[in-house]
């Protein structure tokens, strides 16, 4: 589903953010990706995302070479792929329902459909009673669910959660985690980036460790730990 | 079309939002597009104004009454040989006499006048200078001395009835006002570009949020870039319908007062005889200005 080949990304600056990283990710995996702040987690994701273009090395997702993406095919590369974040990045002026329609709106999608789909959608992440509120008047457990059906309205095969536990409480933090591990049962491959210790070690699934720029450890069923800086950058 | 119609709606939406800086743009739009307008309106009055005097700038040379027809045709073919020399028309007595009659119309004591004399108005050629600033050559003919003993001693050549240097005024003047008109123009578009260029460049800043999460959701640059440009075009459509009413109700209201300097009635003529291309002409304008303002402060603003 997702391959990275040797890819390295140096950064208009020279700094190095991703060296020669190789990394496969299989369909239907549910991984987490640990590493203390700069390790290059964040530069991974916007490489699959298409924010930044990598330097050199191979990416392939679901079958697509993004050594050929041209720049207007860049925003049918991001409908392909949902991506949550610690801030959820809702509009604030929209309502619930408003804001998971954005999604579909944006591709193109018929009214009758993006009718049919959102009511749907809430209700898989629990929220079908909120679709009329507006983000403030939701907690931020909530607020991350609307990120997620957003994120998955439009049916991506692969779903990217940065950091969604960073701004919630320990319960709500499990409430989204459990949420996601039933988006990947239903067959939706996650790549989750965490510094929360619990949820990692709780998750028994495969964890990969990065650090400056290359993978250091990669387990199936791996515990949080950061090699060369044990406590830097631990939130929760 | 579904995503066409979106854009729009976007675009109407944060013009709602925008209400002030909104309104600031669309007025000082309206301003431009209404001097636009009636800069090409009174230039055009203005244009036929200038036509209308300098055609009737001709001269008129009278000849006395004992002028040969062999004379008369050698002045005519040396009137005729000058390269200034548009058009030479020979006026016998007779029609000079019809001509007056035509004039006065029916005041009695002037037609008994005439018929107590007999025919006093003499013949003469009406010459049409095809530069009526430059009548010196034709002037430099009837000097000459083998004509000027053809010539009428009490009428002599006269250059548009003495009117030439009024006509000259008003030339100068309809110049003058075309050029002011032109440059005032020109000053106004670069203001409403500057004024617009800031809204949305405003704009673009107070939705970064939006604009991050649109590209998040894998919006196209169109689909982001579109409300931007509708918002700014829907400035200029608004104008442009103010502006055409406003600049209709000045001239019906101001013309009474400028009828004394220029043709108002035709001005309004023009008004009416053309709504659809003064109108289409406006929204054009305005449109144009709005996206050309919007699309420079997107490709400086708004990185996608």
């Amino acid at each position: 589903m997702i391959l990275f080949d040797r890819v390295t990304k140096v950064y208009p600056n020279q700094q190095i953010a991703l060296s020669g990283l190789n990394l496969h990710i299989q369909p239907k995996e549910f991984v987490t990706i640990v590493g203390s702040s700069g390790a290059g987690k964040s530069t991974l994701i916007k490489l699959l995302t298409r924010e930044e273009v990598h330097s050199s090395g191979k990416i392939i997702v679901g079958g697509l070479d993004y050594d050929t993406i041209q720049s207007k095919d860049v925003p049918l590369v991001r409908r392909r792929i949902g991506v949550v974040f610690q801030d959820f990045k809702l509009l604030p002026g929209r309502r619930v329902g408003e804001n998971v329609a954005f999604a579909l709106e944006v591709s193109g999608a018929r009214g009758r459909e993006i009718k049919r789909a959102v009511p749907k959608m809430l209700t898989l992440v629990g929220l079908s009673s909120k679709a009329n509120n507006f983000p403030d008047e939701l907690s931020g457990g909530e607020r991350q669910r609307v990120a997620i059906a957003r994120a998955l309205i439009r049916q991506p095969k692969i779903l990217i959660a940065d950091e969604p536990t960073g701004n919630l409480d320990p319960k709500n933090a499990w409430e989204i985690i459990e949420l996601l591990l039933k988006i990947n049962r239903f067959g939706t491959t996650v790549l989750l980036t965490t510094h929360n210790k619990e949820i990692v070690n709780a998750l028994k699934r495969r964890v990969i460790t990065i650090n400056r720029g290359k993978i250091v450890k990669d387990e199936e069923q791996g515990r949080y730990s950061l090699e060369s800086a044990p406590t830097a950058g631990i939130k929760a | 079309m579904l995503q066409f119609w979106r854009v729009l709606h976007a675009g109407t939406r944060n013009f709602m939002r925008n209400a002030w800086l909104s309104t600031a743009a669309t007025v000082v739009m309206t301003i431009t597009l209404t001097i636009i307008v009636t800069s090409f309106i009174t230039n055009s009055t203005l244009t036929q104004t200038i036509k209308g005097v300098t055609d009737k700038i001709d001269v008129s040379i009278y000849l006395n009454d004992a002028v040969t027809t062999d004379q008369r045709n050698s002045l005519q073919a040396a009137l005729t040989a000058d390269p200034n020399v548009q058009s030479v028309h020979y006026r016998s007595k007779d029609e000079a006499l019809a001509d007056y009659k035509a004039q006065i119309g029916n005041d009695q004591k002037l037609l008994e006048g005439i018929q107590l004399t007999g025919n006093p108005l003499p013949a003469s050629f009406q010459v049409k200078a095809k530069d009526p600033k430059h009548l010196d050559s034709i002037v430099a003919i009837t000097d000459e001395p083998q004509f000027q003993k053809l010539l009428d001693p009490t009428a002599p050549p006269s250059y548009s009835g003495q009117n030439k240097d009024t006509i000259n005024r008003i030339v100068r003047v309809s110049n003058f006002f075309k050029t002011a008109e032109l440059f005032a123009s020109i000053l106004f578009i670069i203001i409403s570009t500057l004024i617009i260029f800031n809204t949305i460049r405003m704009a673009i800043f107070t939705r970064r949020e939006e604009i991050e999460i649109m590209k998040l959701v894998g919006a196209t640059k169109w689909f982001i870039r579109g409300p931007f440009v509708f918002e700014a075009a829907l400035y200029g459509i608004i104008a442009a319908v103010i502006a055409v009413i406003l600049s209709y109700a000045l001239l019906l209201g101001a013309g009474p007062k400028l009828a004394s300097y220029i043709n108002v009635a035709s001005t309004i003529d023009f008004f009416r005889s053309y709504p659809v291309l003064i109108v289409v002409g406006e929204l054009v304008i305005g449109i144009l200005i709005g996206a050309f303002s919007s699309l420079l402060a997107m490709s400086r603003y708004l990185k996608l």
